[in-house]
């Protein structure tokens, strides 16, 4: 799967898991902050700590890859772009391990 | 009027009965370990307090029909009771029972719901189900140790315990009662154990409250109850009391599900509330008990705002380390313990504390093991999810004021209604009980429009379905400031069909993939929790639960705490949501008793009132909609309790939301008994919810001229309610 199909993917469940009801996933840009400052801005989704969770636990369930705890998540969870390259490098070391 | 604590009893991971609790609570020993209840394979953190010895420990027969949470219930309530040496006839003694819950008899049941689940065809054991929910505890107290005079059943999640005592105290005020036994019970299970671990709030090592290092909480299991007494009678007694409980107060955050509020401003507001309830100033508290659950939030917030609150200094502990997170216990545990501190002149201390979090160094943490003090006065506090916080202020005798006997008059000033007819306010709110057709299940019109959703994305349906009916209802009572109105929502079952979906993934795919965002919404008070942050609701906020009459009691709830002026203003509703499972189980029931099981059409919808003191509505010039004349509960084998006669029997009714037969003998000897009666069958059928929609009904009547006064009379299996309204 290359990465823009993952981003693509990653955005349905985001909307799904999130309960973001009526939100389209396509409307979500890659490069939009997941979490921080409330919804002042319309590139941020304001997500917060329990949805950090969620996420957590669904991309792991879906993509086999887990996000690390603390301090490391928050660059892998900036954006949809941030944690697809996540997704797809992990799964690359995984790959090459077995190769 | 004075409360006195003069019974205690305690089951704990650190010993069953409250001296064994105490001796190895001084001694700063811990009762953590690796849980063996249930395989904890898979589970990230596993250490928990759990209780030792139960099995040997003798309930009344039949043994079976005792949940573990029913069990560790009955032996503390039991010990309180004899401790305190109340008399054999709690009804003529005039003694209630108090309990807070969350899980209730969860453990036995998670693998039946996750093997419902999966193969929802599956049936014959589904009773055991009625052993899960929270007033099933309550039932069988009442039948082993009653009967009593007054029962009630309530959750707020992690604060249930404290609440129970609040609850008492109010009884107390209202002088209907001599004394009340109120406590907390739960039993640990992996539904709470996976969820605290997918909330990443769970420490793998024993915990450490207030420590620099503290990754979390671990969770425990117990009971703790009290023996709330007048003090006249106490003294007739010539008892001496253990403690007073000399001040409470309860408040919601309004916050979010399961984050703390940052600034522990409701935190604040509650522990300075139950400071100014008892008397007291900050300077008079030589010790906090505090909730101190060894989360990285709790913990920070907690210690400033007790410094803020109390004083910089004032020495704290938490029993946390010692017992772990007893969730509904917790708040009546943590009580008894505070209560013991203040008899004993002890302080008890924080065990794994360590090294002090520079953030929870504003007040002085007692360490290591227990020391001798003088302790005039001592608070504890008890904040559960969704932002429901309660402190207590338990003192030596005489210490702060003395309780005025309160009985304000409480006056409706909206209502609404949300069934297949639509969402219908006070006026109109009488099509809701009008339209009697049935066979149309899950009928109600699309919610999301009538929804923020971006604000309500973490709502269930039943959530959804209280957040718009006591929006509406709270609507028409006009002008009402949320921060000071509180919230009650009737609990029938809680969440069975996300519970079982819940366990089925922890059973089957294993505890790492339970939902963290799906946790939150399986405990009974987390439709009340989700619906207090919605609507920016701040005051008293819990649920009631008493099986098909929850929303009655959450209305005699509400009228109560009142009616004590514990708060100027409650919204009280039941909204009930289709549950597939409790479908199942209620015509199985039914189908025994040879019942109306083909009658049973299980519809879904929501009722609300707007409840506020009269003084309040009359001072802030809201529109008074009803008054309420009376309101009463009772259980089968009761008296039947005298009812004020209505004032014009042609302009009066009696509505009855489940069904007549039972409820014309029941009137037969009051002056109700010509009143016409109306058999009240909800828009969509029979169901949970229909006493609040009957509820609102009647105050719609009332609002349209219809009726001058109505009688909502409401009979469901062994138990009753009866609330009187009429023209203001």
């Amino acid at each position: 799967m290359d990465e823009s199909q993952l981003r693509s993917e990653l955005k349905e469940l985001i909307v799904k898991e999130l309960n973001l009801q009526g939100r389209d996933p396509a409307t979500i840009d890659d490069d939009a902050l997941l979490f921080g400052p409330p919804p002042s801005s319309t590139t941020c989704l304001a997500l917060d700590s329990l949805d950090a969770l969620q996420l957590a636990m669904s991309v792991e369930e879906r993509f086999g890859v887990r996000v690390p705890e603390g301090d490391e998540a928050r660059p892998i969870f900036r954006s949809v772009r941030t944690l697809a390259a996540h997704i797809c490098s992990t799964r690359a070391d995984a790959s090459s391990r077995a190769g | 009027m004075r409360i006195w604590i003069t019974g205690i009893g305690l089951v704990t991971p650190l010993g069953i009965g409250a001296d064994a609790t105490w001796t190895r609570l001084v001694r700063g020993e811990r009762g953590l370990v690796p849980i063996t209840h249930f395989s904890t394979e898979g589970y990230r953190a596993s250490v928990g307090g759990e209780v030792r010895g139960l099995a040997s420990a003798s309930v009344p027969q039949p043994e079976a029909a005792w949940s573990r949470t029913a069990k560790m219930a009955y032996l503390a309530a039991h010990e309180a009771i004899r401790a305190s040496g109340i008399g054999g006839d709690r009804k003529r003694g005039r003694v209630g029972l108090v309990v807070g819950g969350t899980t209730g008899g969860m453990l036995e049941n998670e693998e039946l719901l996750a093997g419902v689940f999966a193969d929802p065809g599956r049936s014959g054991e589904l009773r055991g189900l009625l052993s899960h929910p929270l007033w099933a505890t309550t039932d069988r107290l009442h039948e082993a140790l009653g009967p009593f005079a007054r029962v009630r059943t309530l959750s707020s999640a992690c604060s249930s315990g404290a609440n129970a005592l609040v609850v008492a105290a109010a009884w107390l005020l209202a002088g209907d009662l001599d004394a009340v036994v109120a406590g907390g019970t739960d039993g640990l299970c992996r539904l709470t154990l996976a969820g605290f671990n997918a909330l990443g709030a769970a420490d793998p090592h024993p915990c450490r409250p207030f420590d620099v290092r503290r990754r979390g909480l671990n969770l425990g299991e117990g009971a703790g109850f009290v023996v709330l007494e007048r003090s006249d009678r106490a003294r007739e007694r010539a008892r001496t009391p253990l403690a007073e409980l000399a001040g409470w107060s309860l408040g919601g955050e309004a916050h979010h599900i399961t984050n703390p509020e940052p600034t522990g401003a409701t935190a604040e507001r509650v522990m300075r509330g139950a400071l100014a309830r008892a008397g007291l100033r900050a300077g008079d508290i030589d010790y906090v008990n505090a909730h101190g659950t060894a989360t990285p939030s709790n913990d920070s917030v907690e210690c400033a705002a007790i410094a803020r609150a109390i004083a910089p200094g004032v020495a704290v502990s938490s029993s946390k380390g010692q017992l772990g997170h007893t969730l509904a216990a917790a708040g009546a545990i943590e009580a008894a313990i505070t209560a013991l501190v203040v008899a004993r002149q002890m302080l008890v201390p924080t065990a794994g504390l360590e090294e002090i979090d520079p953030a929870c160094a504003s007040v002085s943490h007692v360490v290591v093991e227990g020391r001798r003090a003088r302790v005039r006065a001592a608070m504890t506090n008890a904040f559960g999810f969704g932002g429901m916080d309660t402190s207590l202020v338990l003192t030596e005798p005489e210490l702060g004021r003395e309780h005025s006997p309160s009985h304000r008059s409480v006056v409706v000033t909206g209502a609404a209604t949300l069934t297949r007819a639509g969402l219908l306010g006070t006026t109109d709110s009488v099509r809701a009980i009008s339209e009697n057709e049935s066979g149309a299940i899950h009928s109600l019109p699309p919610l999301e429009p009538m929804l923020d959703l971006e604000r309500a994305r973490r709502l269930d349906r039943s959530a959804r379905v209280a957040a718009i009916v006591v929006g509406r209802a709270l609507e028409d009572a006009r002008g009402l400031a949320p921060e000071r109105t509180g919230l009650i929502l009737g609990t029938s079952f809680g969440s069975i069909d996300a519970s079982a979906a819940f366990m089925h993934r922890i059973l089957a795919k294993g505890p790492r993939f339970a939902s963290p965002a799906e946790f939150p919404n399986l405990v009974p008070s987390s439709p009340v929790g989700h619906t207090s942050i919605y609507l920016g609701l701040r005051g008293p906020v819990f649920a009631a639960a008493e099986l098909a009459a929850s929303g009655e009691c959450a209305a005699l709830q509400a009228l109560e705490l009142i009616a004590a002026g514990e708060c100027d203003a409650i919204a009280a509703a039941d909204c009930q949501e289709a549950d597939g499972i409790i479908e199942r189980v209620i015509a199985a029931l039914f189908a025994e008793g040879g019942g109306r099981a083909g009658a049973m059409t299980h519809g879904v919808g929501g009722g609300a009132l707007v409840l506020e003191a009269e003084e309040g509505a009359r001072a802030r010039g809201a529109k008074v909609i009803a008054s309420v004349v009376s309101a009463i509960c009772w259980r089968n084998g009761d008296d039947p309790p005298v009812l004020p006669p209505p004032r014009d029997v042609v302009h009066a009714q009696v509505l009855s939301p489940r069904g007549t037969s039972g409820v014309a003998a029941w009137l037969a000897t009051s002056s109700w008994c010509d009143v016409p009666r109306v058999a009240c069958v909800g828009s969509g059928g029979d169901y949970e919810a229909l006493g609040a929609i009957a509820i609102a009904g009647a105050v719609s009547r009332i609002a349209s001229g219809e009726a001058t006064e109505v009688l909502v009379v409401s009979l469901a299996r062994g138990r009753g309610y009866a609330i009187a309204l009429s023209v203001p």
